[in-house]
C-alpha cells in the first residue's frame, strides 16, 4: 500500500483499467503464494500454542507421573490408562455424564422445538417470547447457579416454598442422592434451551412457504401440516441439534462444579469434574491426562456414530 | 384441529427473524401455515407459550424481588417473594464492598480482547486459507477443521502446564490467549469467503492493490454481517467462559465475573439478597445489550450455531 | 465500535501478544490495592470470618499498621485446590491459612515454603510458645512450615442445666469422667431422660467429615494408630477400629439416640432444645450460643484407654513464590507473629490459640466455656499424615461414607472397617505426587 501505488491508482480512476487476462491469474498467483501464508501466520501461531501443542503435550503427561508440585517427572508407560481402566470413580463419573446427557438431551431438543413451533405460529408479542426463552441462555453459569441455589435452598428457597404450600414436604433438591442430578438438569434445560430454541427458529423460517401451499392445496390441515411437511423439514436440524446437545452435555462441568461440587457423595460428579479432581486438587496432571484422553476418545466414537446414524441430506 | 381447507395466505418470505416480515395489518390473520383457522389452537397456542415464558421468568422474578429485600425480610418463610419493604440495600452493599465492578471490569476486558484478537486473526487466516496457494495450506485447512470436534475443556491439563511454563499463571493473558483460537469460526468464515466472487477482488488487484489493500477494502465490506455474527457469538462465548478463567486466576483482582461470583466468599457467609443482587448486576450488561441488538443476536447465534448455514 | 475501530483494536491486541514486556508487565492493573499490600488467604467465614475481619483490622491501625488484602475463598477442596495452583503458578499471596493436617500435602512439593525462625524470634513468637505435639506437626525435615494460630477439637457441648439433673457433672460444674462406653451409654440415657428428648445429638448423613472426627479421636483413645507409610500397607489395628465404630453405632442407633440426623439438622436439634448434648467441633460455639441455654463444653470424653481428642490447627503458610521478595518476605513474618499475638480474640469464636502466652493470661482463664476444654490441645490427634488426608480432603471423605452407612444400619462395623482399610490402601497406591 505504497503511496505511490495509491497516486497512480488515482490518475488512472479516469479511464477504463487496462484489462489484461493473461497476466493477471499469474500476477496473482505470486502474489497470493508471497502473502497467503501471512494472512494466516498470527492464527497458526496461535492454533499451534494453544490447540496442537496442549493435544501433543497432554499426550505426552499421560504417559508421565508429571505432578502440580514442583517435583521431577518420571515416563510410567500405560501405568496411567492401566489404572483409569481399572479406577471405579471413572467409571462412575464417566456414568453420571451419560446420565446427564441422557436425560437432558431429550427436554432440550423437544422444549426447543415446541417453543419454536409455537413462537413461529406467528401468534402477537414476538419479542417478549424470544426474551424469555433465550435471555437465561446469556447469563454466565454463575449467576445461573447463584440463582437456582436460592431456588432450591432448603428451608426458604422457591420450590420448597411451593411444596410446603402444596402441603409435601420439602426435598433436598441439591443435598439428595436421588434428586441432585435432576435438578441440575432442570437448571441446564432452562439455561440452555434457548439457544436450539433459536436454532429452530431460524431452520422454521427457512422452509418454503410453497410446501405449506401445495400441502394445503392436497387438504391437508394444519396437523398434519405439522406432520407432512414442518417436522420432515427439520429433520436435519433436528439431527444437527441433537447431536450438537449430545456432545455439549457430555462436556457438562461449570454448573455442577459450582452447585454440588460433584456431590452428595459424588453422584453427580462427571468425567470433567473427576479430571479436575485428580489433576489440580490431586496433583496428578499425568494421571488427569490420561483419562482426559480417554474420554476425548469416547467423544470422537460417539461423533462418528452421530454422522453415521443421521445421514447427511440435501438441505 | 379443524382440517379445513382453505387456502393459506400467502405469506411473504422470512419469519420472525425477518423484520420486514409481516405488516402491523396482518396480525388478525395469525401465522396459518402452522396454526389452522379456528379459534382453538390458536388459544391452545397462546396457553402453551404464556405457561412456558412464566416458567421462563419466574426465577429472575424470584431473584429480582429477593434482591430488593433485607437480608432479615428473606428469611422468613412464604411463597410471595416479597416479604418485606423493598430496599436497594443489597446493591449498595455490594457495589461498596467493590468486586463486583472489578469483576465486571475484568469481564469487559477480556470479552472485549478475546474478541477483538479471535476477529482479527481469524478473518485473516480464513481469507489466507479461502485465497491463498501457499504450501500447507490444505494441512493447516484440515488441522483446523478436525480441531474442531476437540472440546477444550480437555486441553486444561496441558494448558495450565504451559501457562505455568511461560509463567503466566494469574496474568490476563492467561485467560485470553487460548480463547482466541476459535477453529469453528475460521471455518465459517473461510466459507463465507470462499463464495464471494473473486472478479471483485481481481477488478482491486488490478488496479495494483496489495492483498491486505484487498482484503481490508472488498472482502472485508462484504463480510459484515458474517463478521458481526462471529464477533457476537465470540463475545457471549468468552462473557460467559468459567472452567479456563476459574483454573488460571487465583488472584481476585484478575478474575471475571463469573469465576469471581463463584470463589470468592464474603465473611458473613450467605447471604441471599446479596448474592441476588451481585449476580443481577452480573447478568445485566449482556440482557441489555440483548434488549438493544436483538435481531442482531439472534440472528448471528442462529447463523454461527448451526455452523454458518 | 465501527468495524474500522475493531479491527484496528484487533491489530492493536496482536501487537501486544508480540511484546513479551506486556505479558508479564500487565499482571494486576485492576488490583484494590497498591502493590505494597499484603495478600494474605483464608477460608473463614460465618463468626470466624467476622472475627478475622476484626483481627485484621485491629492490626491495620497504628504506626506498625498493615495494609492486608484478605481474600477469603470457600472452606473445602476448593480452596486446596487454588492454594497449591496459586503456588505453582508463583504469584500466590504472601500468606495463607492451611489446616495443618494438610501440611503433607504442600510442604514436600516445595508448595510452601519454610518460616526463618531467627526472623519470626524477633518479632516475639519462638518454638517454646507452642505445645510440643502440634509444633512437632508444623514441620517437615526439620524445617518449620507452619505457624499454627489455634487448635480446633472436636468436643462435646451440653446443656449444664440438664447434665446437672441427669448427675453428670462433678463438683465444680465441669463435665465428669466417664471412662467407658458403658459408662457413655448409661450418661446418655440419662441426658436423654433429663431432657425430655435426645440424650445425644451427631450429624453424619450426607457429610464428608463428621464420622472420621469422632472416630479418629476415639481410635487413638485406644492407643492404636491409623498409619499410612508412603509406598506400603496401611497398618490399622482392626479390631480396636471395630471396638470404635461398634461404640459409634450402638450410640447412635436410632434408639439410644437419632441415627439419621445430617450437621445442621444437629445444629438446629440443640439450639431447639431436643437434645441434652452435642459432639461438634468447638467452631460451632457462636452458632450454639447463640440461644438461652446454659452452654458447657468439654474436650472429648475419655471412653477407651486413654484421653485422645481429634483435632486440627489454623495455620500460617508462606506460600510459594516464582520471585521471593525479600522486604515482604519479612513483612509476612510480622504479620504472622502479630497475629498470633492478637489470638486472644481468635478465641472468643471457640478456638484454642496455639500461641501458649494468650492462654495463660488471665482473661483468658475467664472465657467460659472456651477455658473448660482448653487442654484439649495437648492431647489433640491429627489424620495421620500423608499427600491425600486432612481436612478437606478426599480421604477423610473416603473414611466417613462407610461409616456413615454403618450408623444406618445398612452396614456392620466390621464391612465398615474393611472399606475404609480398602480405600486408604488405594489411596496409599496411587503414585505419590508429592514424593
Amino acid at each position: 500500500m505504497s503511496t505511490t501505488t495509491s497516486r497512480a491508482n488515482a490518475t488512472e480512476d479516469g479511464g477504463a483499467p487496462e484489462p489484461r487476462p493473461a497476466s493477471s491469474p499469474a500476477a496473482r498467483e505470486r502474489r497470493t503464494r508471497s502473502t497467503g501464508w501471512l494472512f494466516v501466520l498470527p492464527f497458526a501461531l496461535a492454533f499451534g500454542l494453544f490447540m496442537v501443542w496442549p493435544i501433543v503435550q497432554g499426550l505426552w503427561m499421560s504417559f508421565t507421573d508429571e505432578s502440580l508440585t514442583l517435583n521431577g517427572t518420571n515416563f510410567v508407560g500405560f501405568d496411567n490408562y492401566a489404572e483409569a481402566f481399572g479406577d471405579p470413580d471413572v467409571w462412575s463419573s464417566l456414568g453420571n455424564t451419560v446420565f446427564f446427557t441422557v436425560i437432558t438431551v431429550v427436554p432440550l431438543v423437544v422444549v426447543a422445538l415446541g417453543m419454536a413451533l409455537l413462537v413461529h405460529s406467528g401468534l402477537a408479542g414476538q419479542w417478549v417470547w424470544r426474551l424469555a426463552y433465550f435471555a437465561p441462555f446469556l447469563l454466565p453459569v454463575t449467576v445461573v447457579t447463584l440463582i437456582w441455589q436460592w431456588l432450591y435452598q432448603p428451608d426458604l428457597g422457591m420450590a420448597n416454598q411451593l411444596l410446603d404450600t402444596l402441603g409435601m414436604e420439602p426435598i433436598g433438591w441439591l443435598s439428595d442422592e436421588k434428586f441432585a442430578m435432576w435438578s441440575i438438569a432442570a437448571l441446564t434445560v432452562w439455561w440452555t434451551v434457548g439457544f436450539n430454541f433459536l436454532l429452530y427458529l431460524a431452520a422454521l423460517q427457512s422452509i418454503p412457504d410453497q410446501l405449506y401451499e401445495a400441502a394445503a392445496l392436497d387438504g391437508a390441515g394444519a396437523w398434519r401440516r405439522l406432520f407432512s411437511v414442518t417436522l420432515p423439514q427439520l429433520s436435519r436440524t433436528t439431527a444437527l441439534v441433537g447431536m450438537l446437545q449430545v456432545l455439549a452435555s457430555l462436556k457438562v462441568f461449570d454448573q455442577i462444579f459450582i452447585l454440588t461440587k460433584g456431590g452428595p457423595n459424588n453422584s453427580t460428579r462427571p468425567i470433567l469434574e473427576y479430571i479436575y479432581d485428580v489433576g489440580f486438587t490431586g496433583y496428578r496432571l499425568g494421571y488427569a491426562s490420561a483419562i482426559s484422553y480417554l474420554f476425548f476418545a469416547l467423544i470422537i466414537i460417539i461423533s462418528i456414530a452421530q454422522l453415521r446414524f443421521f445421514p447427511r441430506q440435501e438441505g | 384441529m379443524s382440517a379445513t381447507t382453505t387456502r393459506p395466505r400467502l405469506h411473504p418470505a422470512g419469519g420472525p427473524l425477518d423484520r420486514r416480515r409481516r405488516p402491523k395489518s396482518a396480525e388478525p390473520e395469525g401465522a396459518p401455515l402452522l396454526l389452522g383457522h379456528g379459534r382453538l389452537p390458536k388459544v391452545l397456542a397462546s396457553g402453551a407459550l404464556i405457561t412456558f415464558a412464566v416458567l421462563w421468568l419466574l426465577p429472575f422474578v424470584w431473584a429480582i424481588a429477593t434482591s430488593f429485600q433485607q437480608e432479615q425480610d428473606v428469611a422468613k418463610p412464604g411463597l410471595n417473594p416479597i416479604k418485606g419493604a423493598l430496599t436497594l440495600e443489597p446493591y449498595r452493599v455490594i457495589l461498596e464492598r467493590g468486586n463486583v465492578p472489578i469483576w465486571a471490569f475484568n469481564s469487559i476486558l477480556v470479552a472485549v480482547l478475546v474478541t477483538a484478537i479471535t476477529i482479527a486473526i481469524s478473518t485473516l487466516a480464513a481469507y489466507g486459507l479461502s485465497r491463498g496457494t501457499f504450501r500447507g495450506r490444505k494441512l493447516l485447512l484440515a488441522l483446523t477443521v478436525s480441531s474442531i470436534m476437540v472440546p477444550p475443556q480437555l486441553l486444561i491439563v496441558p494448558l495450565f502446564q504451559e501457562m505455568l511454563a511461560f509463567n503466566l499463571v494469574d496474568t490476563y493473558w492467561a485467560v485470553i490467549l487460548p480463547q482466541v483460537v476459535a477453529p469453528m469460526m475460521v471455518f465459517i468464515l473461510k466459507r463465507f469467503f470462499d463464495g464471494i466472487p473473486r472478479e471483485l477482488e481481481e477488478a482491486a488487484r488490478i488496479d495494483g492493490a496489495s492483498d491486505l489493500r484487498v482484503f481490508w477494502s472488498i472482502v472485508l465490506p462484504l463480510s459484515r454481517p458474517i463478521v458481526a455474527a462471529v464477533s457476537v457469538f465470540v463475545f457471549i462465548g468468552a462473557w460467559n467462559n468459567f472452567m479456563w478463567p476459574y483454573i488460571v486466576t487465583n488472584d481476585p483482582a484478575l478474575m471475571t465475573l463469573p469465576v469471581g461470583l463463584a470463589t470468592v466468599k464474603d465473611a458473613y457467609g450467605v447471604v441471599y439478597a446479596q448474592s441476588m443482587a451481585s449476580a443481577l448486576l452480573a447478568a445485566a450488561p449482556l440482557i441489555i445489550v440483548f434488549l438493544f441488538f436483538q435481531r442482531r443476536i439472534v440472528k448471528s447465534v442462529a447463523t454461527t450455531g448451526l455452523g454458518g448455514t | 465500535m465501527g468495524r474500522r475501530g475493531f479491527l484496528r483494536w484487533g491489530l492493536a491486541g496482536a501487537g501486544a501478544l508480540a511484546a513479551p514486556g506486556l505479558l508479564s508487565g500487565c499482571a494486576s492493573p485492576a488490583s484494590p490495592s497498591g502493590a505494597s499490600s499484603l495478600r494474605v488467604w483464608d477460608l473463614f467465614s460465618g463468626g470466624d470470618g467476622l472475627l478475622m475481619d476484626e483481627m485484621i483490622e485491629a492490626v491495620s491501625t497504628g504506626p506498625d499498621a498493615f495494609d492486608v488484602d484478605r481474600t477469603i475463598l470457600e472452606w473445602g477442596a476448593s480452596y486446596y485446590t487454588k492454594l497449591a495452583m496459586a503456588a505453582a503458578g508463583g504469584r500466590a499471596p504472601e500468606v495463607a491459612v492451611l489446616h495443618l493436617s494438610r501440611m503433607a500435602g504442600y510442604a514436600p512439593g516445595g508448595l510452601i515454603e519454610p518460616f526463618d525462625l531467627d526472623l519470626l524470634a524477633e518479632f516475639g513468637v519462638e518454638e517454646e510458645h507452642f505445645a510440643p505435639a502440634i509444633w512437632e506437626r508444623a514441620q517437615w525435615e526439620g524445617e518449620v512450615f507452619a505457624i499454627p494460630l489455634d487448635t480446633h477439637p472436636f468436643i462435646v457441648f451440653y446443656d449444664k442445666e440438664i447434665a446437672g439433673e441427669a448427675g453428670l457433672l462433678d463438683s465444680e460444674g465441669e463435665l465428669a469422667p466417664i471412662g467407658s462406653p458403658e459408662a457413655m451409654y448409661a450418661a446418655s440415657e440419662a441426658l436423654a431422660e433429663a431432657q425430655g428428648g435426645s440424650g445425644v445429638l451427631f450429624g453424619h448423613i450426607a457429610d464428608e467429615a463428621q464420622c472420621w472426627r469422632l472416630f479418629n479421636g476415639l481410635y487413638a483413645q485406644t492407643g492404636a494408630v491409623w498409619e499410612l507409610p508412603d509406598g506400603g500397607e496401611p497398618q490399622v489395628d482392626e479390631e480396636a477400629a471395630v471396638r470404635v465404630l461398634t461404640f459409634m453405632t450402638e450410640m447412635f442407633d436410632g434408639r439410644r439416640n437419632p441415627n439419621n440426623l445430617d450437621y445442621i439438622g444437629a445444629m438446629a436439634a440443640f439450639q431447639g432444645s431436643r437434645g441434652a448434648m452435642i459432639f461438634a467441633g468447638e467452631w460451632e460455639l457462636p452458632n450454639l450460643r447463640i440461644t438461652d441455654r446454659p452452654l458447657g463444653a468439654a474436650p472429648f470424653p475419655q471412653i477407651f484407654d486413654q484421653p485422645a481428642v481429634n483435632a486440627d490447627s489454623h495455620s500460617f503458610v508462606l506460600p510459594r513464590q516464582e520471585r521471593v521478595d525479600q522486604a515482604r518476605r519479612r513483612e509476612a513474618h510480622r504479620y504472622v507473629a502479630t497475629m498470633l499475638k492478637a489470638s486472644y480474640t481468635w478465641a472468643s469464636a471457640g478456638h484454642i490459640p496455639a500461641y501458649q502466652p494468650v492462654i495463660a493470661e488471665d482473661r483468658y482463664a475467664e472465657l467460659d466455656p472456651q477455658a473448660s476444654y482448653a487442654g484439649a490441645s495437648e492431647i489433640a490427634v491429627l489424620d495421620p499424615p500423608n499427600w491425600f488426608t486432612g481436612s478437606g480432603s478426599n480421604f477423610q471423605n473416603q473414611m466417613t461414607q462407610p461409616m456413615s452407612a454403618a450408623l444406618l444400619g445398612n452396614t456392620s462395623p466390621e464391612a465398615a472397617v474393611a472399606r475404609m482399610i480398602s480405600a486408604s490402601k488405594s489411596l496409599l497406591d496411587q503414585p505419590n505426587p508429592v514424593a
